[in-house]
């Protein structure tokens, strides 16, 4: 890969919407530098993509770089110039790369799968309660605690609260997959999920449990 | 729901800041300004605290911020790898 020609912020936005020419070479410039990014966190910061080629992550590299040269061209006007241009052209192409992932290893997920509200805590609670170390004081005690989270899960939130806070808190799917599929936006449903926890911890609050106890509780 | 689903329930109910209003889009627009200064060394507890705040909730920025953030250091040592070595 040849190395591109260094810009300040004014050539880079001059360029990009200079002559066809001028344009041209800019663009194939980004392309090669988000490309490079690119590829460098595909294969030194994402262990799930181990089982690929070199090649295979080139031509992934190649593909994602495509995709966010045109999106910075899309949102040059954007630009505020709060950093170097082509930091900010790579916070797009990061933006690109990991949606692009993301949807690819949710790409089978269906809000349906998440567990019904009444199997949250019964499996939770076989976990939790069986542990050889505990003395059946202990036990009872957990098992008094599981049953008010029970409760404060169910008191507590709508179910539209549950199901994003199962989906995003404990099984870890991205928000943006969780928002594609519930209808809604990034920015909502982070609101969702947030009012969500902060429901959770102040039900239980009410009911005397402390974070700090329910922490040292459940230690093993 | 496993163990380690119930450990990853209580630690979302703690790290449930009350005061984190912060949207992902507001968050997400002072990334590259603050991404080049951490990547430089600076502290993000000191540089924006509301941003660190955020990161520390919203697993989809923390990731996207890292990935920035990795990015940058390594375009700054002038990458050590590229597709042709690695």
């Amino acid at each position: 890969m040849q190395m591109q020609t260094e810009r300040t912020n004014e050539q880079w936005l001059a360029d990009l919407t200079g002559t066809p020419d001028v344009q041209s070479y800019a663009l194939e410039d980004l392309r090669q530098r988000l490309q490079r990014g690119i590829f460098f966190y595909l294969s030194r910061e994402r262990s799930d993509l181990a089982q690929l080629s070199n090649q295979e992550l080139t031509q992934m590299a190649e593909d994602l770089a495509q995709d966010a040269t045109l999106r910075v061209l899309e949102n040059l006007n954007s630009f505020r110039g709060d950093s170097r241009f082509t930091t900010w052209a790579t916070k797009i192409a990061v933006r690109v790369a990991i949606s692009d992932l993301r949807r690819a290893r949710y790409k089978d997920f269906r809000l349906d799968d998440l567990t019904a509200d009444d199997e949250l805590l019964p499996l939770t609670s076989k976990a939790l309660l069986t542990s050889s170390t505990l003395t059946p004081e202990e036990a009872a005690e957990r098992a008094d605690v599981l049953t008010k989270i029970d409760r404060a899960l169910r008191d507590a939130l709508t179910e539209r609260q549950y199901q994003a806070l199962e989906a995003v808190a404990v099984r870890g799917v991205p928000l943006e997959v969780v928002a594609e599929r519930m209808g809604t936006n990034r920015n909502a449903l982070y609101k969702l999920v947030h009012d969500a926890r902060r429901k959770l911890r102040s039900h239980l609050e009410t009911q005397g449990i402390s974070m700090a106890y329910m922490l040292d509780l459940f230690q093993d | 729901m496993s163990q380690d689903h119930f450990n990853k329930l209580l630690q979302c109910i703690l790290a449930a800041h009350e005061d984190d209003q912060m949207s992902c889009e507001v968050c997400t627009e002072q990334f590259d300004c603050l991404a080049e200064q951490v990547a430089a060394g600076a502290d993000m507890h000191v540089l924006l605290p509301a941003v660190e705040k955020h990161l520390s909730c919203c697993p989809d920025c923390r990731e996207e911020f890292e990935a920035l953030v990795s990015i940058i250091r390594a375009e700054d040592e002038d990458f050590t790898i590229t597709s042709e070595n690695k």
